[in-house]
């Protein structure tokens, strides 16, 4: 039996009376498991994957993660547990411009503890990106990008990978690409959320929540 | 890591940051000029005045004894009492020694010059004109045994017609008052004689002393009926030798109180009053005050616009880099860690500007001192640690706003794009 790793009881956002961008969420995640949260725009996805990412608090509701209730953390606590627990994958990469390829990774070894730019290069490698380690991000196509912010979010070994259309920006071959490294990622034991507007990329988890209005259309098992 | 992060954040942004450290270096530049001029030309308007005379004048302790019995008081007699021209070396001895201009004694005596219904009565004034005096022991051992002064030193704005008398041996040189020229009808190189009449109780001795005239004196006030000869010649003349009513100090007091300066002659000699010329003090206090408050106000100024520019330029910055540090506290990094990123952006600024300030300044000095006061501006090392400690100051203190701005950036809100 696999373990809750995520566990969200009576999640509201709330940013007017009309505003309900989630609308009392409820329900786990197991650990190791592909979650792909689909739904229209406006829906709620980005936002509950902020608060699963403790990028945001919700109005009401409690979050648990790993077993910790991290809606009563402070943001410094917040802080110090995303980069303990949480990788993140933009769509739009969101990379430091003036940093190469292995700062930006190096970067985020800084902010957690000490930096290992050994380490940062063997991420770099795994993500095929050995001979763009110099190269700062202007210089690096659309899908290499990605594979650099794939590579930042793996380089403190974090148990959950939270990703945000990470194809969305990318043409077909580059897609691919980073797709077989989330599913190696998955295969490894991570647990992935992978927001997506992709009925096909939606089938490659192995669970799949529809948001609509704040609130779940469907949530259904692959293998179940 | 962070070196690296801080070194091309700062080479990425060399214009943003350019206009930051130009901000700098203008207040650094004011605050350079005007403090290197202050300190400079607090010393050169106090040499200014110094021309305008002595501003210390050293007496004899009393010149009046209080007379009766005890309980009873017959008011007070004038007792003539003297300081010894021996001792007057002392006064370029105290811990000020650096700040004495220089001094000149003065031993007074009416004369009679002509005969008969034309004679009229003079003031022979006997003094040091340039005299080398020797210092017997001098304040510190590395200080100069000797010390040249007179009035000459003291009263450089005298208008003299002819010469001053330069030899300090010299015993029948004289410069004479113009009225006294006038009255006695005297011109330059003329001779006369003078008539000293010594009373005592059983009668009275006269003495007759001849006299050239080498120069003739316009002051505008008491010396214009003198007549000034070496002081040796005036206590031979009268026999009072090692003997002197008072001596001039011209005493530069911008950096000491003058009321401390007197007390230390006063312990140096004793039975002496140092008394200090209360106007022209005040009155140089009061100005050299003004200039240094105009200075410090423009200073002040110069530094608010300062300010100014590196709170705009910091605030753009971190308006500009949002994302980007909404993506360094999303992978993790603390308030702290972002404080001290812009935190030390902003003291590089700092130096960078403080230095540059300060060379500009040093240059600007120069112009101040040349256009203004008419006198170069010696630059002075030790502004640099100041000027980079206010220009550091500045640069923080300007950055706290942006700054704060920067720690509330909420990186859920940049990251997708709002």
């Amino acid at each position: 039996m696999k373990l809750d790793i995520i566990r969200l009881k009576e999640i509201y956002k709330i940013y007017n009376e009309n505003t309900h961008a989630l609308d009392g969420l409820n329900f786990s995640m197991n650990k190791g498991d592909w979650t792909t949260i689909t739904g229209p725009s406006g829906s709620g996805k980005t936002t509950l994957l902020n608060i699963i990412g403790c990028l945001d608090s919700p109005t009401k509701g409690s979050v648990f993660i790993n077993g910790t209730k991290i809606t009563g953390l402070n943001q410094k606590e917040l802080t110090c547990f995303r980069r303990e627990h949480i990788g993140l994958i933009f769509q739009q990469y969101h990379l430091v411009p003036y940093l190469t390829a292995l700062e930006n990774v190096m970067m985020a070894q800084y902010y957690h503890s000490v930096v290992d730019e050994t380490q940062a290069i063997d991420v770099l490698k795994r993500v095929g990106l050995s001979h763009r380690l110099t190269h700062i991000p202007a210089h690096l196509s659309g899908g290499e990008q990605q594979r650099v912010c794939i590579a930042r979010a793996l380089i403190n070994e974090p148990e959950i990978l939270l990703a945000d259309e990470p194809t969305g920006n990318l043409d077909q071959k580059n897609g691919e690409v980073v797709l077989k490294l989330i599913k190696d990622l998955h295969k490894e034991g991570h647990t992935i959320i992978l927001i997506t507007h992709n009925p096909e990329i939606a089938q490659l988890g192995e669970r799949r929540i529809n948001l609509i209005d704040g609130r779940v259309d469907f949530d259904s098992y692959k293998n179940r | 890591m962070f070196i690296r992060i801080l070194r091309k954040s700062l080479s990425k942004r060399k214009s943003r940051i350019a206009i930051a450290v130009i901000s700098v270096i203008i207040g650094a530049a004011i605050a350079t000029a005007l403090l290197s001029v202050s300190l400079d030309v607090s010393e050169k308007v106090g040499q200014e005045f110094r021309k305008y005379g002595a501003n210390l004048l050293v007496v004899p302790e009393s010149d009046t004894i209080d007379v009766g019995f005890p309980g009873v008081e017959f008011g007070s007699v004038t007792e003539q009492r003297y300081i010894s021209e021996s001792d007057i070396w002392k006064i370029k001895s105290i811990y000020w020694r650096n700040n004495v201009l220089g001094f000149t004694p003065l031993l007074y005596q009416v004369v009679i010059i002509g005969q008969g219904i034309d004679a009229q009565q003079v003031v022979l004034v006997g003094t040091y004109f340039n005299k080398e005096v020797e210092i017997l022991e001098p304040y510190s051992p590395n200080d100069d045994s000797t010390f040249t002064t007179g009035i000459k030193e003291i009263s450089p704005w005298w208008n003299v017609e002819g010469e001053w008398i330069e030899d300090s041996n010299d015993t029948t040189g004289s410069m004479i008052g113009t009225n006294v020229a006038e009255k006695l009808n005297l011109t330059l190189g003329d001779s006369y004689t003078i008539k000293y009449i010594d009373t005592f109780e059983n009668g009275y001795n006269e003495t007759y002393y001849n006299l050239t005239v080498t120069g003739i004196i316009t002051t505008g006030g008491n010396e214009d009926d003198q007549i000034f000869v070496n002081l040796q010649v005036a206590q031979d003349i009268t026999s009072r030798d090692d003997k002197i009513h008072t001596v001039q100090v011209s005493a530069l007091c911008n950096a000491c109180p003058v009321d401390t300066f007197a007390e230390e002659i006063e312990g140096k000699i004793s039975d002496i009053e140092a008394r200090t010329v209360k106007q022209l003090v005040s009155a140089e206090m009061s100005i050299l005050g003004k200039i240094e408050n105009m200075m410090f106000l423009v200073t002040i100024v110069a530094l608010l616009a300062s300010a100014l520019g590196v709170t705009t330029t910091m605030t753009t910055s971190v308006i500009e880099r949002k994302k980007e540090i909404g993506l360094m506290k999303s992978v993790g990094a603390e308030n702290k860690k972002i404080m001290s990123l812009f935190f030390s952006e902003a003291t590089i600024i700092g130096i960078i500007g403080g230095i540059a300030g300060f060379i500009i300044g040093v240059i600007l000095a120069q112009i101040i001192g040349i256009s203004v006061f008419n006198t170069s501006i010696t630059p002075r090392l030790e502004i640099i640690p100041i000027v980079l400690l206010v220009s550091i100051t500045v640069a923080l203190l300007a950055s706290i706003i942006p700054i704060r701005r920067a720690i509330r950036v909420e990186p859920a809100v940049v990251l997708r794009g709002e």
